[in-house]
C-alpha cells in the first residue's frame, strides 16, 4: 500500500456513516430487509403497484431517445440533443442519422409528440421481422408470429442488435437506425441514463381497499394482502398462530389463534374481509407487518451480540467446524427430506402438504450447502495458501444453551424430526448462537467482506427456521403414518446395490468439491460445477440414488468415510 | 448570518479503545470510526496520513453549518419563571428559592405568560416543534397560571397546526390530581427534583417554614404519575453533593421510587457553598459514575432499558455524532422569561443584565450575536486545545467561573468511559432504545 493512501477506517455512528456515505449496513442490520435479499426474491411485474414498473426500462430502448407508451402508441417525448451532438462530434453516429434525431426533436412540442410506426429488428425468439405498431391485429401463434402488442415488441428486442425505427413526423416519416440499449452497466447495476424515480414513477399508491381487490402475492413484502397474525402475548407453540390471515380480515380477535374464517385459503368467502367502505373508516386498526407477522407494539430487531474469539486459531477452528455443522444437518435434512413420498404420489390435501414439505427441506437441504460453501470462502480468504477445503462432517450440533451440543440425528421427517430442525435452526441460539462469536471476531478485526457473508448465513438460517415451521404446521395436519413412506430408522444394508450407487455418488461429490474449493475460482470451476450438476439429477445423479434407496423402504443415510479429508469429528473445545 | 472565528488549534482526534478493537474520535461533527486490521498502528505511527484523513473528514459537507460559525438560531423554546417562590428551602439553591436574591419579586402575571407565548410562536420554525417550560421557585406555587398556558398553547397550535410541547421542573410536593391530569393529557417532560432516600434528599431538600424534610410528601404525590404517565415523561434529576457521592445507592432509592429515568448533576456552585465539589473529589465522582455504569451496561446487554441518564444521554449523542460549540441552547433557541417580561438566555441568569436579550416585543440580534459570540467554545482559551470541546462545548455559562482542571479531567475522563462503552455497548443500546431516538 502506498503511503499515499488514506488510512483504511470503518465508519462506527450515524455521522460517520453519513460522511463516508457507506451503506449503512456495514455495522447495522436495518429491520425487516435481512442480508440475503435478492433482485429475485423482491416482488415485481409489469404492472403498476408493486415496487418497480418494469414498463418504464423500455422507454430507453433507443439510444437518446425517450418513449411514452400511451395506450399501445409508443410517442417519442423527449430526444436528447447534447449527447446527439456529442455523439456526432465522436464520430460515433453519422450525419444523417444526427439530421434524423433533429428532425424529431423539431417535432415535440407539449401538443404533439411523434410517434413510432414500425421497428425493424431481431425480436428475440421471434427472430429478426419488421413490425407494423400500427396494425390492430397481429398473428400471435404460428411460426411466423408476430409480437402481440407494441411494448412487448420492444420488450422482445434483442440487446445489442441493430434496430431501425420509422417515426411519423408531421406527414412524412423519418428513419433512424441505432443499438438495442443494454439497461444494465457492466457492474450489473441499471445504467445511468435511467433517473432516479423513473422506474417507480407509474407506480399506483397501495393503499386501503386496493388490497381487497387483487389477488395474494401481488403485494410487496412490507404491505401485504396476507400475513401471520400477532403473536400471542403468552408465548404459544401451537402452529396455528403461524397460518397466514387476511390481513384485511373481519375477524380481529388477536386474543385466540386465527379460526378458519380468517385463513387466507378462506379467499373468497363472504363476509371474510372487511367492505371497502370499512377499510377505508378502519384503516388505523390494520396491524403493521414485520417480517411477516403482524405486530401490535414496539418492534425490536433482533441483532446478533457475540463476544470475539480470544485468537485466530479458534476463529479457523470455529469456521472448521461450522463447515462441518452445516454438512452435518444437511444429512439430517436429506434424510428427512428423502423420508416423505416423491412429489405427486399422495392426493388432496395430504398430498399437497406432502409435496410441500419435501420441497421445503430439500430447499433448506441445498441452503445448507451454499452455507458450506460460503464458510469454505471465508476460511479461504483468512488463510491464504494454508487453507485446506473443509468438508468433514460433525458428530456433534450446537445445542439450545451455549457450549451445549446434541449428537447428529439421522431420522425420517417425524413431528419430533422437524421440532430439532426447528431448534437447530432457532434464531439466537444454537447454530445461529455460534456464528455470532465468529461474526463478532471478524466485525472486530475489519474483515467486512468475510463479516457480510456470515451475516447472510445467519439471515438464510432465520429464513430455514420460518420454513420449518411452516412444515412443522403443515405436517401437524396429518397422521405420519399417512405422509411418512420411510418411517423405519434402519440404514440400508451396506450391499444394497441402490445404497452403494448412493454411497459411491456422495463420495464423488465429496471429491469434486474438495478439488474445486482446493483450487478456487476460476480455476476450481469445472470441480464445483460437476458436483453441482450431479446433484439433482433425477437419472445418473445423487437425487436418483438416493429415492432409490427410499424406495427399497431404507432412510438416506451416509457409511462413516475413512478419507482423513472427509472424516467425522467433535466439535473444538 | 454568521460570523468565521479564527480556525481552531485544539486536536481534531481522540484514538480509543474498546473490546470491540480500536476506534477514533473525529472531533468535527463527532464522527466515530473503527480502526481495522493494521489501520490503527498506522493512525499512530504515521501522523502525516492521519492528518490528511482528519482533514478530509473535518470539512463541513452542504447543509452542515461549520463549527467554526457563530450561527443565530431562531427561538425554539422558552421557560417562564411562574413563581418567585418556593415551599422548599435547599441551600444550594441558584434561584434563592425563586427571588433571585431580590431580583425577582412577583410572580409572572398572565398578560406577560401568553405574551411570551404569542412571541415565541410567531418568530420560531413552526415546522420545529415548541417548548414551553415552566420554573420558577416552584412553578405549582403558581398552578392556576400554568393550567392556563398549556389550554392557550394548546389552542394556538390546534389553530395553526404547530406542535407545542411543554416541560417543568418540579419539587413535586404541591402536585394534586389536576395536575396529574395536565401532564398525562399533553406532551410534559416533567423533571423531578429528588436527590436520593428520604435521609439524603431530607437533608439537602428540606420545607421552608417546618422543620421537616419534603421526601415523603413528594413520592406520594409522584407516585400516582409515576404508574400511570400518559403522555407525560418523568424524569428524576438528584443533585449530587460532595457528602452524598454514593450514587447506587441513590439511584437503587429512585428505583424504587419508581422512577425509569435517573440523572444526576453534581454540585459546582452552591448558594450556600456548602456540599459544592472541591478537586478531590472530582475523581471520586467519577470512580462512582463508572461503577454505576458498568453495573446498568450489565442489565442493557441482559435486555432492560436503559434507566441511567447521564449514560443513556451520552450514548445516544454519541450515535448521533452530536457536536456543537455551545453547551446548551442559552440566547440561540432557548430564552428564560422573568415574570417582568424580560427574556434572558438561561433561567439561572434571571436578573443578571449581561445575560438580558430583549422582550415578547423583541429580541436585540446584536445583543444575541454578542452573547454567542463570547460563549463560542472555540473563543474559551482552556477549552480550544481539548478533543471533547464539541461535546461538552465548555460546560453550563453560569457554572463556567467555577470550571477547573480536575473538573475538565473527570469530564474527559467520562467521555472516554462513554465513548468505549458506545463502540461495546451501541448496538444493544441502539436495539433496546431506537424508537425513542427516532
Amino acid at each position: 500500500m502506498s503511503t499515499q493512501d488514506p488510512i483504511r477506517l470503518l465508519p462506527r455512528n450515524v455521522a460517520a456513516r453519513r460522511r463516508l456515505g457507506q451503506p449503512a449496513a456495514a455495522v447495522e442490520i436495518v429491520a425487516g430487509n435481512p442480508a440475503s435479499t435478492r433482485l429475485e426474491s423482491g416482488v415485481g411485474n409489469c404492472f403498476p403497484g408493486l415496487e418497480c414498473d418494469l414498463r418504464n426500462l423500455e422507454r430507453r430502448f433507443f439510444p437518446f431517445l425517450e418513449v411514452d407508451d400511451r395506450d399501445d402508441t409508443l410517442e417519442i417525448v423527449a430526444v436528447s440533443s447534447d449527447a446527439v451532438r456529442a455523439a456526432r462530434q465522436a464520430g460515433d453516429i453519422t450525419a444523417d442519422t444526427a439530421r434524423a434525431y433533429e428532425q424529431i426533436a423539431a417535432a415535440i412540442t407539449p401538443r404533439s409528440r411523434p410517434a413510432i410506426v414500425s421497428i425493424d429488428g431481431v425480436f428475440g425468439p421471434l427472430g429478426a421481422q419488421v413490425v407494423d405498431l400500427t396494425a390492430s391485429r397481429r398473428q400471435s401463434i404460428g411460426r411466423t408470429r408476430a409480437p402481440i402488442d407494441n411494448w412487448t415488441a420492444v420488450r422482445l428486442l434483442t440487446e445489442g442488435t441493430l434496430v431501425k425505427l420509422t417515426v411519423q413526423v408531421g406527414r412524412s416519416t423519418v428513419e433512424i437506425t441505432g443499438t438495442r440499449v443494454r439497461y444494465l452497466g457492466d457492474d450489473g447495476a441499471l445504467a445511468d441514463f435511467f433517473r432516479p424515480g423513473e422506474l417507480t414513477q407509474s407506480l399506483c399508491s397501495p393503499w386501503t381497499h386496493d388490497f381487497r381487490d387483487c389477488g395474494c402475492f401481488y403485494w410487496a413484502s412490507n404491505h401485504p394482502d396476507i400475513a401471520q397474525p400477532p403473536s400471542p402475548v403468552v408465548p404459544s407453540d401451537d402452529v396455528a398462530w403461524n397460518q397466514l390471515v387476511v390481513w384485511e380480515r373481519r375477524a380481529r380477535d388477536a386474543s385466540q389463534p386465527p379460526g378458519a374464517e380468517s385463513l387466507a385459503q378462506a379467499v373468497g368467502t363472504p363476509e371474510l374481509e372487511m367492505r371497502h367502505h370499512e377499510i377505508n373508516r378502519r384503516w388505523q386498526e390494520f396491524n403493521f407487518v414485520v417480517e411477516g407477522r403482524e405486530q401490535l407494539g414496539p418492534y425490536a430487531p433482533r441483532r446478533p451480540v457475540g463476544t470475539p474469539l480470544p485468537d485466530r486459531a479458534a476463529l479457523i477452528a470455529h469456521l472448521q467446524y461450522a463447515a462441518a455443522v452445516e454438512l452435518a444437518v444437511m444429512h439430517e435434512y436429506l434424510a428427512a427430506a428423502f423420508s416423505l413420498p416423491r412429489p405427486g404420489t399422495l392426493s388432496g390435501l395430504l398430498g399437497d402438504d406432502a409435496d410441500a414439505a419435501h420441497a421445503e427441506i430439500l430447499r433448506v437441504a441445498i441452503g445448507e450447502m451454499r452455507h458450506l460453501r460460503a464458510v469454505n470462502d471465508v476460511l479461504r480468504s483468512l488463510q491464504g495458501s494454508a487453507y485446506a477445503p473443509a468438508l468433514r462432517v460433525a458428530l456433534q450440533v450446537p445445542g439450545q444453551t451455549p457450549g451445549s451440543t446434541r449428537p447428529v440425528e439421522v431420522r425420517p421427517a417425524t413431528p419430533e424430526a422437524i421440532d430439532s430442525f426447528i431448534a437447530v435452526e432457532a434464531p439466537s441460539v444454537s447454530v445461529d448462537g455460534y456464528y455470532t462469536a465468529i461474526l463478532a471476531t471478524l466485525e472486530a478485526q475489519g474483515a467486512r467482506a468475510e463479516a457480510e457473508t456470515i451475516r447472510t448465513v445467519m439471515s438464510e438460517g432465520a429464513d430455514h427456521w420460518q420454513s420449518f415451521l411452516f412444515v412443522k404446521q403443515w405436517l401437524s395436519r396429518h397422521s405420519p403414518d399417512s405422509y411418512l413412506a420411510v418411517s423405519s430408522l434402519a440404514q440400508a444394508p451396506r450391499n444394497l446395490p441402490a445404497q452403494l450407487t448412493l454411497q459411491q455418488r456422495y463420495g464423488q461429490l465429496l471429491t469434486d468439491l474438495y478439488d474445486g474449493y482446493r483450487l478456487g475460482l476460476p480455476q476450481g470451476a469445472a470441480s464445483i460445477n460437476a458436483a453441482r450438476s450431479l446433484m439433482p439429477d433425477e437419472a445418473t445423479g445423487f437425487a436418483a440414488a438416493a429415492w432409490a434407496v427410499a424406495a427399497a423402504g431404507f432412510l438416506v443415510r451416509f457409511d462413516p468415510i475413512v478419507d482423513p479429508r472427509f472424516a467425522a469429528f467433535d466439535p473444538p473445545p | 448570518m454568521g460570523t468565521v472565528l479564527p480556525a481552531a488549534a485544539g486536536p481534531d482526534c481522540k484514538r480509543f479503545r474498546s473490546p470491540r478493537g480500536e476506534h477514533v474520535l473525529v472531533v468535527p461533527f463527532s464522527q466515530i470510526y473503527d480502526l481495522p486490521g493494521d489501520s490503527a498502528e498506522t493512525w499512530d505511527a504515521d501522523p502525516e496520513r492521519a492528518a490528511r484523513s482528519l482533514a478530509e473528514l473535518s470539512r463541513a459537507r452542504p447543509g452542515e453549518v461549520p463549527l467554526g460559525e457563530v450561527h443565530v438560531p431562531a427561538p425554539q423554546s422558552l421557560s417562564l419563571n411562574v413563581s418567585q417562590a418556593c415551599n422548599l428551602a435547599c441551600g444550594y439553591c441558584y434561584a434563592g428559592r425563586g427571588s433571585f436574591g431580590g431580583r425577582q419579586t412577583t410572580p409572572m402575571s398572565l398578560a406577560t405568560a401568553l405574551e411570551a407565548v404569542d412571541a415565541l410562536l410567531r418568530d420560531g420554525d413552526a415546522a420545529a416543534p415548541f417548548t414551553v417550560g415552566f420554573l420558577g421557585g416552584e412553578p405549582f406555587v403558581n398552578r392556576a397560571l400554568i393550567h392556563k398556558v398549556v389550554a392557550y398553547g394548546s389552542q394556538r397550535a390546534a389553530e395553526r397546526g404547530l406542535d407545542v410541547r411543554y416541560s417543568v421542573t418540579t419539587n413535586g410536593t404541591l402536585l394534586e390530581e389536576g395536575d396529574l391530569e395536565l401532564m398525562r393529557s399533553h406532551r410534559f417532560a416533567v423533571t423531578v427534583s429528588i436527590d436520593g432516600d428520604s435521609a439524603i434528599h431530607d437533608r439537602q431538600r428540606p420545607a421552608a417554614h417546618a422543620a421537616r424534610g419534603s421526601w415523603s410528601e413528594l413520592v406520594a404525590r409522584i407516585r400516582p404519575l409515576l404508574a400511570s404517565p400518559g403522555r407525560a415523561q418523568v424524569a428524576a434529576r438528584a443533585t449530587i453533593t460532595r457528602d452524598g457521592l454514593d450514587l447506587r445507592r441513590i439511584f437503587a432509592a429512585l428505583r424504587a421510587v419508581g422512577f425509569r429515568d435517573i440523572g444526576f448533576a453534581p454540585l459546582r456552585r452552591a448558594a450556600d457553598s456548602a456540599g459544592a465539589f472541591t478537586a478531590a473529589d472530582w475523581p471520586r465522582y467519577l470512580g462512582e459514575l463508572e461503577a454505576l455504569a458498568r453495573e446498568q451496561l450489565a442489565r442493557l446487554r441482559a435486555g432492560e432499558p436503559l434507566s441511567f441518564a447521564n449514560l443513556a444521554i451520552a450514548l445516544k449523542q454519541l450515535e448521533r455524532g452530536a457536536a456543537s460549540p455551545y453547551p446548551c441552547g442559552a440566547g440561540g433557541g432557548y430564552f428564560s422569561v422573568a415574570s417582568d417580561g424580560t427574556w434572558y438566555a438561561c433561567h439561572r441568569a434571571i436578573g443578571d443584565p449581561a445575560f438580558a436579550l430583549g422582550t415578547s416585543r423583541g429580541l436585540s440580534a446584536e445583543a444575541r450575536q454578542s452573547f454567542l459570540a463570547q460563549r463560542h467554545v472555540e473563543r474559551q482559551t482552556d477549552c480550544v486545545r481539548c478533543w471533547a470541546r464539541y461535546l461538552c462545548s465548555g460546560g453550563c455559562h453560569q457554572e463556567a467561573p467555577a470550571r477547573s482542571a480536575a473538573s475538565c479531567d473527570f469530564i474527559r475522563g467520562w467521555l472516554e468511559f462513554c465513548l468505549a462503552a458506545y463502540a461495546e455497548y451501541g448496538a444493544d443500546f441502539h436495539a433496546r432504545h431506537s424508537r425513542s431516538v427516532a
